[in-house]
């Protein structure tokens, strides 16, 4: 049981994450097909099949996800507690997990008749497992005005899951619909729907934001408000290419050309991408206290304008004797050595300790040095663009300096560097991460340079570069949040968010120049937007620094 | 260069989709703190009878929560829980208290299921 506590908050943000996700995938089909494929002429069997095919996989994958979270907490609950199953089964979110996944069963065995009808009964139990997520929200866990903000959270999920929940059977209803009237026709009807969709989003969310952030210090001085102004830099991207989408229907009229449907594609994908950046957000923002509840130990805009003016980097190393041991190196070998250690804020989590000067110029040598890695990358990748400079299309191989740099200083407690044997640092969740960095990093760095030289021309290599950076961006945005408001923390939160969201940004800015049709000129000026974002993230990795 | 292929966009989604899973591994964090105690954190309160008095900034599930007495000896006690009388509250009842340092070993159930813990600490002076 000591093992389930340790890696407790790994497997419920899993599930949590799982079940946001395929929640949204599985309400955003049900609603695509009552409202936006309404009519006979407009779902064919070839969109209802494997649009019911996606919904079906999903609705298993929510049910399992739903299983998963219920059996995890249940299993803590009672070891922590002493109380039974049964009573566990009694929590408010135990039946809500009930409920989805009964909802969700129901959908995967949804009759073959119902399926092909337009009959609206499928949104019933699409909403049970919607209700089920706003059960187990903020809103219904607060004192004041509690039935106005489940208001507000059904209508935010309920308008994620129409706009970007219905992206991928919108991508399905333009690749497999042959018929040019009826994919012209499902274009704009969801074009009105994402429009309708997009102002409750932002209406409700503004609500939210007013209730559970409360202020401009909470925005930018908690981790809560820092999400949420993530979510809506993020929301902005979205509308950016909702507005792309919007115009190309609009532009069109009735006569929608083949590069206008694979433009349409194409920014549709970039939307799920970037709407899937923003759900996992949501979903650290549902496990975090509210900031406006948080009203000691805020960072204000004095102590963010002295952390963060520029300064030269750090580019001299201290030495590992100078390093403390980790919060969680030091329960280990307090609890080895039969000391009494408190208990955790959450189960499983290692206290927090400040860091040494040591530790400081340790972690501020790593991120300055990579940063001058990533801004050489950046200038080069830029200069690549010109013909005139292809020598620079090395660029990616940058990436493999990165790699070593960060194995070898990630995690010197553990090998090679510490006393942690190779396979004993696996068990950390946070080195199991940096170790799967590395692999992603180098897998990147050879992949692009390979492509970039014309080495490989394989077209799914080519796209390894952009989902690599999507990933690592939003991997960033999750990685690291504090249950109090340490300060120390936030303001070290504060600069990696830029950095996240420059990722996502360099990522899918490639995705769709590489994706785009040809006639599309928005690919020219989005071959300047990634190399111009990892310019940005090596500048603030190298004005990085923690005191 | 153009890039085609179904094959390799959904081979792609579906790493991504695993790494970000794996990657979002420190987002887990309880939601319900506490906002006030009483006794309040590191008090000085006369004994042996010591009410005890904890506010979140949520709903807390009181039968499925639990309040704990750590002594100075290191024994630990569990405390039963009363009645709640505000659904963000939870009360107990310390009996007995001899001088010395305590600490008060929280563990709290939201709705959502995040189960959050805490320790307030505090000492006891002779009645």
């Amino acid at each position: 049981m000591a093992e389930l506590l340790g890696i407790f908050g790994f497997l419920v943000v899993l599930a949590r994450a799982a079940i946001l996700c395929l929640q949204t995938i599985v309400a955003g089909g049900a609603i695509f097909l009552t409202l936006v494929a309404r009519n006979e002429s407009l779902r064919p069997e070839e969109l209802t099949r494997p649009a019911w095919k996606l919904i079906r996989w999903c609705a298993a994958g929510l049910a399992l996800s739903e299983l998963s979270f219920l059996m995890i907490n249940a299993l803590v609950l009672r070891s922590s507690t002493g109380i039974s199953y049964a009573d566990v089964l009694g929590a408010n979110f135990a039946i809500a997990c009930l409920v989805a996944i009964a909802a969700s069963v129901a959908i995967m065995f949804w009759p073959e008749s119902l399926r092909n009808s337009t009959n609206a009964i499928v949104l019933l139990p699409a909403l049970l497992a919607v209700a089920s997520s706003v059960v187990t929200s903020h809103s219904f866990s607060r004192m004041d005005d509690r039935a106005v903000l489940i208001g507000l959270t059904s209508l935010h999920y309920l308008a994620t899951a129409s706009w970007i929940g219905g992206l991928p059977y919108l991508l399905l209803a333009l690749k497999r619909v042959t018929n040019l009237e009826a994919r012209t026709k499902i274009s704009q009807r969801f074009s009105l729907l994402g429009q309708i969709s997009v102002g409750v989003l932002f209406l409700a969310g503004l609500g939210m934001s007013l209730a559970f952030v409360g202020s401009w210090n909470a925005l930018y001085g908690t981790a809560y408000g820092i999400m949420v102004g993530t979510k809506i830099v993020l929301f902005g991207c979205l509308l950016l290419l909702g507005a792309a989408n919007y115009y190309i229907v609009k532009g069109a009229g009735a006569n929608l050309t083949a590069m206008n449907f694979t433009s349409l594609i194409r920014f549709g994908e970039v939307e799920i991408g970037i709407g899937l950046a923003v759900i996992l957000a949501a979903a650290s923002l549902t496990s975090q206290p509210p900031g406006a509840d948080l009203a000691e130990d805020r960072v204000s805009l004095h102590e963010i304008a002295v952390r963060y003016a520029p300064r030269a980097p750090q580019l001299t190393s201290p030495p590992l004797a100078d390093l403390s041991p980790s919060g969680k190196e030091m329960r280990r070998k307090a609890v080895a050595a039969g000391i009494k250690v408190p208990a955790a804020f959450l189960p499983g989590q290692a206290f927090w300790h400040p860091d040494t000067p040591g530790d400081i110029a340790w972690s501020e040598y790593n991120h300055n040095w990579a940063g001058l890695i990533v801004l050489a990358m950046g200038l080069l990748a830029l200069l690549s663009r010109n013909r005139h400079f292809a020598w620079a299309k090395i660029w990616p191989l940058m990436f493999l300096g990165l790699a070593v740099f960060l194995f070898l200083r990630a995690d010197p407690e553990n090998w090679p560097l510490g006393p942690n044997g190779f396979w004993e640092s696996f068990r950390e969740t946070d080195v199991l991460q940096h170790r799967a960095a590395v692999l992603l990093i180098i897998v990147f760095a050879i992949f692009q340079w390979a492509v970039e030289t014309n080495r490989v021309k394989s077209h799914a290599a080519a796209l390894v570069f952009p989902a690599v950076c999507a990933i690592g961006g939003v991997v960033l945005l999750t990685h690291m949040h504090a249950v109090t408001n340490i300060k120390q923390e936030m303001l070290i939160e504060l600069s990696h968010t830029p950095l996240a969201i420059f990722g996502i940004l360099a990522g899918w800015s490639r995705w769709l120049e590489l994706r785009l049709p040809a006639e599309n000129n928005v690919r020219k000026y989005l071959a300047w937007v990634w190399p111009v974002c990892f310019i940005f993230v090596g500048l603030i990795l190298m004005d990085y620094h923690e005191a | 260069m153009r890039v085609h292929g179904n094959g390799a966009v959904r081979g792609i989604a579906v790493v991504a989709a695993l790494t970000l899973l794996l990657g979002v591994a420190r987002f887990a964090e309880g939601h319900a703190i506490l906002k006030e105690s009483s006794p309040a954190a590191n008090a000085t309160v006369t004994g042996p009878d010591i009410p005890i008095h904890l506010k979140f900034n949520s709903r807390v599930d009181a039968m499925r929560s639990k309040i704990q007495l750590l002594r100075p000896d290191n024994r630990v006690t569990d405390l039963s829980l009363e009645k709640q009388t505000a659904p963000d509250t939870l009360t107990s009842k310390a009996t007995g208290l001899a001088a010395g340092e305590y600490k008060i070993q929280w563990q709290v159930l939201a709705p959502d299921g995040h189960i959050t813990r805490g320790i307030v600490p505090f000492t006891v002076k002779g009645a």
